[in-house]
């Protein structure tokens, strides 16, 4: 097979690494960064293998503490007692935090956690920092990521006597682009190359579609299954079709929403006018937190199997709580988040058009999936009186990861368990600004993946010779409720009256979920491009990109503004 | 080999701006670079293959692209989708298999969607059970993928020798009733068979044709039938010359199409005297490049509406 001799990697590669390594032999592992737990899965050859820590554990606990001068992870290090967790020393949470700015209002929720997060509110990167001998050590999501995902690959090349390179990672369905590529970065810091990242309710379908395929195979009919999956810090839904082993993803739904707001809402609930207390940065404040925190967890986890539950907790700085909670408490104050999960389902299964009785499996999975509410609530959304039972909740998503990791590394098996495919679809709409502040999909939300659209686009001046093309990723109207991925100019547009240059808008995404956006201008009695067609890799954007659509918008005003070419209705 | 398939850290022009907007852009070969999934499928499915398979693919329509009749019913279609997708996914073909999938992924959400296929059946000329309702189990169904020709019998011209019924008894059948053979399943029996069939007719009524032609002639020749009326031939209601029949009839439904597109695009949107020129021009150079066979293929395979495309 004749090889080039050489290849370079883009600029706009994120993973900077050499990246076709024609020798090519090792089966990637799947890898399920948690926000509050992790796991690793392997292919060995027959089945989906589940590693062990030293400790004999299959999850572990996501978190990094700076304790000593060199971090440890929740991987290998052992932690005397809860609270050491609380300390200020270790850092959380971070799957909530990556690639997020701090006018994010899930950056702002998380100022609770006992850590330092300090946001200026101007769309830049927050500030994280951890408490190392009484001083404020700052570090970074992708750094407490990568540090964990170091160790997580320590772990696996022990267990697996080899080194690991090639991951699959699953991924909330809500992520942005840009998160993406933080996640990248953190790969890349940890020495690990990214073969794909799958959307946590995906890998759960490539693993229902194998239980499936042994049962119904080439000529079996379609099953069309719901897959709800919700951990500490997000909630996905996906509505796949299966059949023989083929799982195609017909929508996908994701929020920032878990069983971390869950807990938050029960704090405050436990502890009334307790918000200064939260964001508090002193020292016997955290600590204080950080108990109320550990008294809340264990008390929510109680109420999944007892109806009510005694909290007895001092928090030492005088304050005491001691109360009763039942289950019906504790579903009140988190009405919100379980409508919010309802409404998830029924977005994700009108997107796929699929109506209830379709439906013939629904695969509630993710630490969540033990709150009776959480289950009760997705029975009768999707109007079933009962629940896939063939997995385990905790272990779907990294399972199916490691499928993926298999089929991807052209693995393939005797008994035809490894003969898969995932046909996947963008989780969030892509398009770019036009119309003023408005924001134009071009690629809608839950299209299958490749996809390659267009659209054209006109200007909004007469002889203007400039347009700016600014992408953005997101389901809001407005440009501002949407995560912006990057923007590029067109110039040397022909003068002419408004409305008269073509715009060609052109976006294409592949089966890795690359997305490269192309625009040039079409002037009437030419169908050549006036200049050379720009072709952008997205994401472009770095931290701190919340700033850019506002310097942009003050250098710029609507100057270089696009407008839609009226279309047929 | 075929690394030309894929350009590498290299621009090449998108071919959708040399493309005027009447036309879709989904089959457009695109610049990328090298992504990092490609290596390691690379080793399951060689590029030669792929490289073949994205050179038939162009000059297909969807139907033939699933490789499914025009007839199918949507479980048939997502299977052969499935199928196929198992095949040429860029996850088990790598980077080549992107074009082919993208086209997949739009031939899919075409036949998929009725109204969206009633209109692509429009645009390619192809009548599922429009003209034969009426006359149900008088057109031949087809075996296995659609080819590009299929077996007709001008029944004016048969004169009921049986020969190829004999020859190719799954292929042809008599019609009792008419007196002469016709065609009941396309390539119902091997290759070698229905040569032997086709050579052994007296009078040489059975035609190669073309599939598109297939469901004219085929409506044609059992136009208006009456029970017990006329054996074969000379019957008012059937052509004397079921293929200047077909051609004139051909050409009547381009017209009509013609026309209501024209109208169609008067209404869609107003567009300035230069933007008009502009389409107009376009799509006359890209007529001559189609004719040159250089984008041949992106027009063969596609000729759908621009606009259409957009409706969601």
């Amino acid at each position: 097979m004749a090889e080039p001799a050489y290849t370079v990697a883009s600029d706009s590669e994120i993973t900077g690494e050499e990246k076709s390594s024609a020798t090519f032999s090792e089966t990637a592992i799947g890898i399920d960064i948690g926000t509050s737990q992790c796991s690793v899965a392997v292919w060995n050859g027959s089945q989906v293998e589940l590693l062990k820590n030293t400790r004999n554990q299959k999850m572990m606990r996501s978190y990094v503490t700076f304790k000593d001068e060199n971090p440890s992870g929740g991987v290998s290090s052992l932690l005397e007692n809860e609270q050491d967790v609380l300390s200020g020393a270790a850092i959380f949470n971070m799957k909530r935090l990556i690639g997020r700015v701090d006018t994010d209002p899930v950056v702002h929720s998380s100022k609770s956690l006992p850590f330092l997060v300090q946001t200026l509110g101007i769309g830049v990167r927050p500030l994280i920092a951890a408490l190392v001998n009484n001083v404020w050590r700052s570090t970074t999501p992708e750094e407490v990521v990568a540090i964990f995902l170091v160790e997580l690959k320590a772990m696996a090349e022990i267990r697996l006597k080899r080194p690991i390179k090639n991951v699959v990672l699953t991924i909330p369905a809500s992520f942005s682009r840009f998160q993406l590529t933080r996640i990248e970065r953190a790969c890349a810091m940890a020495g690990l190359h990214v073969l794909r990242l799958m959307p946590e309710p995906t890998a759960v379908a490539l693993l229902y579609a194998q239980q499936n395929a042994s049962q119904n195979s080439n000529t079996g009919s379609e099953k069309i299954a719901l897959i709800f999956n919700m951990g500490a810090g997000y909630c996905d839904v996906a509505v796949t079709a299966t059949a023989g082993g083929v799982s195609q993803i017909k929508a996908l739904a994701g929020s920032a929403i878990g069983g971390e707001d869950l807990l938050q809402n029960m704090m405050r609930h436990l502890l009334p006018d307790s918000e200064s207390l939260l964001t508090s940065c002193r020292l016997d404040d955290i600590k204080s937190v950080g108990l109320l925190r550990v008294a809340t967890q264990e008390a929510i986890h109680s109420l999944s199997s007892q109806t009510n539950v005694q909290v007895d907790v001092d928090l030492g700085n005088g304050t005491k709580i001691c109360k009763v909670v039942d289950r019906g408490e504790f579903e009140e104050v988190n009405q919100d988040v379980f409508d919010k999960c309802a409404s998830l389902i029924i977005q994700c299964l009108h997107d796929a058009k699929v109506d209830t009785e379709d439906v013939s499996d629904v695969i509630v999975v993710g630490g969540c999936s033990y709150i009776p509410k959480i289950k009760s609530l997705v029975m009768s959304t999707c109007k079933k009186q009962e629940l896939y039972k063939g997995m385990n909740p905790l272990e779907a998503a990294v399972s199916g990861a490691a499928l993926e990791g298999a089929v991807a590394s052209g693995l393939s098996d005797p008994f035809g368990s490894l003969d898969l495919l995932t046909i996947q679809a963008t989780p969030l709409a892509i398009g770019i600004r036009a119309d003023g502040n408005n924001f134009v999909p071009i690629i809608p939300r839950s299209t299958t993946m490749p996809a390659q659209k267009d659209l054209i686009f006109t200007t909004a001046h007469d002889n203007q010779a400039e347009a700016l093309i600014i992408v953005y990723e997101g389901e809001g109207k407005r440009v501002e409720e949407n995560h912006l991925l990057g923007y590029f100019k067109i110039t040397g547009i022909p003068l002419a009256p408004k409305g008269v240059p073509e715009i060609r808008v052109i976006l294409d995404i592949d089966a890795s979920s690359v997305l490269r956006v192309l625009a040039g201008v079409l002037m009437p009695g030419s169908h050549q491009p006036v200049n050379p067609v720009m072709g952008v890799r997205m994401p472009t954007v770095d931290d701190g990109h919340g700033w850019c659509a506002e310097a942009l918008n003050r250098a710029y005003g609507s100057t270089l503004d696009l407008v839609t070419v009226q279309r047929k209705i | 080999m075929s690394v030309s398939a894929v350009s590498i850290s290299q621009f090449s022009l998108p071919k959708a701006f040399q493309v005027e907007d009447h036309f879709t852009t989904i089959s457009k070969p695109i610049w990328r670079w090298r992504r990092q999934g490609s290596p390691a499928s690379r080793i399951r499915c060689g590029k030669r293959e792929a490289g073949e398979m994205l050179a038939t693919s162009m000059g297909k329509n969807y139907y033939e692209l699933l490789g499914v009749s025009v007839d199918s019913n949507a479980q048939k279609i997502k299977q052969a989708y499935r199928n196929l997708q198992k095949k040429y996914h860029p996850d088990v073909a790598g980077q080549e298999g992107h074009e082919y999938t993208l086209k997949l992924n739009e031939a899919y959400k075409v036949l998929m969607r009725e109204n969206l296929r009633k209109e692509y059946d429009a645009s390619i000329g192809e009548m599922r059970g429009n003209y034969s309702s009426s006359s149900l189990g008088r057109t031949s169904s087809w075996n296995g993928p659609l080819r590009p020709q299929g077996l007709f019998v001008d029944e004016n011209a048969c004169i009921g020798c049986r020969e190829c019924v004999h020859h190719a008894s799954s292929t042809f059948i008599f019609d009792e009733a008419l007196g002469c053979a016709r065609v009941k399943l396309q390539y119902g029996d091997d290759e070698q068979k229905i040569e032997v069939s086709v050579d052994s007719c007296p009078v040489n009524c059975i035609h190669w044709v073309e599939k598109e032609e297939l469901p004219v002639l085929e409506f044609l020749i059992q136009s208006q039938p009456k029970e017990g009326f006329g054996i074969f031939g000379g019957g008012w209601e059937r052509p004397a010359n079921v293929f200047m029949a077909a051609k004139s009839f051909n050409k009547q439904t381009h017209n009509e199409k013609h026309g209501r597109n024209s109208r169609a695009s008067t209404v869609e949107e107003e567009e300035t005297p230069a933007q008009a020129k502009a389409r107009a021009d376009a799509s006359r150079k890209i007529n001559m490049e189609a004719a040159s066979g250089l984008f041949s293929r992106f027009w063969q395979w596609q000729n759908k509406p621009f606009w259409g495309e957009k409706e969601e």
